[in-house]
């Protein structure tokens, strides 16, 4: 299993070059200058070609890659036109609050989306099934931002349960765990349509390993429905959810621009849009460059579960 | 015994320190978005002003009626030709850093400015010498009488701001750094948390004027131990964080709910009267409307004002169709030239771009889809000019991409932006012959001349109405209206008057 996964991590090295060189090709196709962005609409040709020289963007395209992969060698990614910060430690301060969020929302999904999709798949066809696919479709047809919005109004502006929006660091700023209080209603946003794919999810693996031949003979066996459910069906339809749980961690990581806009949090996905907005060259191909790490780190992680829930996949 | 003493003390203690730290009064501002740097020498954006006002200040500022009126300066003398100004400052003013500011300071700032400051070169290039002559003088000899320059000194936003001698002197081309935001105002940077906040804390050492506070001028008091603005991209996000008490102070509301918030007892509107002013730009060196004049009148006569701004903006009581370039409560309102402002005649720009010979050339018109009003102004003006027979092909980008668009002139022929208010036309980036659109004809050169040189008040106001006519003459930009914003507040916050000015300002504010 070591060798295996120290294979992989050495397999990511050339995609990640790849992944570099089309990030850093594509930022600076698109058009839009950052130092016209930072200096504003009042700048002359002169000030901003000024400035474009004292942030090196005059360079050739190739100058300012090798200098910018060197960097990242010695682990550096640059500092941030817009923010006058590391990059590093930008993407730190906002990957804070997408790796809390991703992870409470997990916790809501896990929570609710697996139980009742276990519930749904082993009453099948039955009053309570229906209810459940019927309500699960419900809440993944609902767009975040109307949810989001509605929940803000009802427990932040009317009820005052909960904070509206923001997120005050954990760590930073005198911080304290209290502050999760702030990623409660955002995270119910994020898992409500999350957990009813989830719980579609479940329902239909489950309802493919019924059919299974392994099933039929425990039951013949005579263990109890509980039993046959938990360890053969449910356990063997664990593959597909676990896959699907990793990649909707990593897509809650890097991708929830929206509920992030209408809670204000200071998450990734908004930094990664903002940095667009405004040509902050060195945070996209910084953000890009981790997001892919992740995603490959996370695919690594689902192969080597699959191996820890299916005992016939073995890598060594 | 004593021991009980001591710890009942030591408790007694614990808690009035509690108190008092929970005594301390934070105002929470939730901003549209966050600012790249708070440099106000360098950078032109609103919502660095908005913060940066509060730390730092300019040897003049503007009162309720927008005039400049000293802030930094005790005295001023002007020599009986114009052409020379003698500037005594304000004594025992510090810095956040507890150096006193002196001529060596101004000097060292308003020279940086100059060179790299977004307005500075505007100033700097009429005048001959600034020199320093003693440690609270400072001496401006132009080169012939320059009537804006107080204006000029006056307008923070990309104006010259004091910094320490040793700030200004190394801070360059590139916008200075967080360690390096040391000013003069009430409240001082304390720090900026990206994505979150920026904080200010209120500045014990601070020198205030002591003349009656008027607008941007007078006596400023910070009342706040803090003030931190925090970044709320989402409208409705901004107005329920005030309704639940998440926020105090919430800017730039859309109009659609105007009317609303403002029947609305747990929010209080609060309108600004620095206007926005919606800005449609012409192509003066390449394409079909370089030099043919009548082709931009009919243009002009084929819009819409009234009902773009209408579908931009929403309720009336939030816009105004205002021609003219200047709003009407300004002493530089003038009607002069505005004769074919909002016609909306399909019929007659197709008989003058007939007359001024339009064959059904393609005209290039770029519009960014990050501004709303931007957005819908273009679909309404699109439709109006089609409707008049021009072959119109409306381009939407994203700002960046519109503006690095706009510096090539073979790319577009018309494109939109918009203007924040300036109490003087000489602000106006149409005033510089290099801002996109490129209009440096010799009529304006020859009246933006006479303009500037006049120092007569009333003459330079009648000097500024031929400039407006030659604007509706020549078009190199047609104004749409006058868009007021508004923000919303906490009923618990008192002392920000029935408007605001430009940039929303937090001295002499308090809570009940």
């Amino acid at each position: 299993m070591f060798s295996y996964a120290l294979r992989r991590i050495l397999s990511m090295l050339p995609s990640m070059i790849i992944v570099s060189l089309l990030v850093f090709m594509f930022v600076h196709l698109i058009p839009g200058d950052p130092a016209q962005i930072l200096l504003g609409d009042m700048a002359t040709e002169e000030q901003v070609a000024s400035l474009r020289e004292n942030l090196g963007l005059d360079r050739p395209l190739y100058v300012q890659y090798f200098k910018w992969a060197g960097g990242l060698l010695r682990g550096q990614m640059g500092n941030s036109i817009f923010f006058q910060k590391p990059v590093l430690s930008v993407i730190a301060d906002r990957a804070e609050t997408s790796l809390l969020l991703a992870g409470l929302t997990l916790t809501w999904i896990l929570l609710i989306g697996i139980p009742v999709g276990y519930l749904s798949a082993t009453r099948y066809g039955t009053k309570l099934d229906q209810t459940i696919s019927a309500v699960s479709m419900t809440f993944a047809s609902i767009p975040t931002f109307w949810l989001g919005l509605s929940l803000m109004t009802l427990f932040a502006v009317t009820l005052k349960w909960f904070p509206s929006s923001g997120f005050p660091s954990v760590f930073k700023e005198g911080g304290s765990w209290k502050n999760v209080i702030y990623l409660i209603l955002p995270s119910v946003t994020l898992a409500a349509p999350n957990s009813a794919l989830i719980i579609r999810l479940t329902r239909a693996s489950m309802l493919d390993v019924f059919k299974e031949d392994y099933v039929r003979t425990a039951r013949a066996k005579g263990l109890k429905e509980f039993a046959v459910n938990m360890k053969h069906v449910f356990r063997n339809s664990l593959n597909a959810i676990v896959s699907a749980l990793g990649f909707t961690f990593a897509a809650l990581v890097s991708g929830t621009v929206v509920t992030e806009t209408v809670f204000s949090l200071p998450g990734v996905g908004r930094l990664v849009v903002d940095s667009v907005l405004r040509r902050d060259y060195p945070v996209i191909q910084g953000i890009i460059l981790t997001i892919a790490l992740l995603y490959m780190g996370i695919n690594l992680v689902v192969d080597i579960a699959y191996g820890m829930l299916d005992p016939r996949i073995r890598y060594d | 015994m004593k021991r009980a003493i001591r710890i009942t003390a030591f408790l007694v203690m614990a808690l009035i320190a509690v108190g008092a730290l929970s005594a301390q009064t934070m105002l929470r501002y939730a901003t549209i978005a966050e600012p790249p740097s708070l440099d106000q020498q360098v950078l032109t954006s609103d919502q660095a002003t908005t913060i940066a006002q509060h730390i730092f200040e300019g040897l003049y500022t503007f009162n309720k009626s927008y005039d400049p009126v000293p802030m930094l300066v005790d005295k001023e003398s002007i020599s009986a030709d114009g052409k020379t100004v003698d500037l005594t400052l304000r004594q025992g003013v510090k810095f956040h850093n507890g150096k006193e500011m002196t001529s060596a300071d101004v000097l060292s700032s308003l020279n940086r400015w100059g060179v790299y400051g977004t307005r500075g070169p505007v100033l700097f290039a009429n005048i001959e010498k600034v020199e320093a002559p003693s440690k609270y003088a400072i001496r401006i000899v132009f080169k012939n009488a320059f009537a804006p320059w107080k204006a000029l000194l006056a307008f923070i936003n990309g104006g010259p701001v004091i910094y320490p001698k040793e700030i200004a002197d190394v801070a360059g081309k590139s916008p200075i750094t967080e360690a390096q935001y040391i000013g003069t105002g009430p409240y001082k940077f304390v720090e900026r948390n990206p994505g979150r906040y920026i904080e200010l804390a209120k500045f014990a050492d601070y020198s205030a004027r002591s003349d009656a506070p008027d607008g941007y001028a007078g006596k400023r008091s910070a009342m706040f131990d803090k003030i931190r603005f925090i970044p709320v991209s989402d409208v409705g996000t901004r107005v329920n964080g005030v309704k639940a008490g998440d926020y105090d102070y919430a800017e730039q509301i859309s109009g659609d709910l105007y009317d609303m918030l403002s029947s609305d007892s747990s929010v209080v509107t609060l309108v600004n009267e620095g206007v926005i002013q919606p800005l449609m730009f012409f192509n003066s060196k390449e394409g079909p409307l370089v030099g043919n004049y009548k082709l931009r009148q009919a243009i002009l006569a084929s819009l819409d004002m009234t009902g773009a701004l209408q579908a931009a903006v929403g309720p009336k009581s939030l816009w105004s169709t205002n021609g003219a370039i200047m709003p009407q409560a300004t002493s530089w309102y003038t009607t002069a030239g505005t004769e074919l402002y909002n016609k909306k005649n399909a019929a007659l720009a197709r008989t003058m771009a007939a007359e001024a010979g339009y064959k059904g050339e393609k005209i290039t018109f770029m519009v960014s889809s990050a501004y709303k009003i931007h957005n819908d102004i273009g679909l309404v003006f699109t439709k109006n000019m089609k409707d008049a027979g021009f072959n119109v092909d409306l381009q939407i980008y994203d700002w960046a991409t519109l503006v690095s668009k706009r510096g090539d002139p073979k790319q577009w022929h018309i494109f939109f932006t918009h203007h924040g208010f300036v109490p003087d036309p000489v602000l106006y980036s149409f005033m510089s012959d290099a801002y996109p659109g490129w209009w440096a004809t010799p009529e304006k050169q020859a009246l933006a001349q006479v303009f500037t040189s006049t120092v007569d008040e009333k003459k330079r106001l009648a000097s500024w109405a031929e400039f407006q006519k030659l604007i509706f003459a020549q078009i190199p930009v047609i104004k749409i209206g006058d868009v007021f914003t508004y923000d919303v507040y906490s009923p618990k916050v008192k002392g920000l008057g029935e408007t605001q000015l430009i940039w929303p300002k937090f001295w002499n504010v308090s809570f009940k």
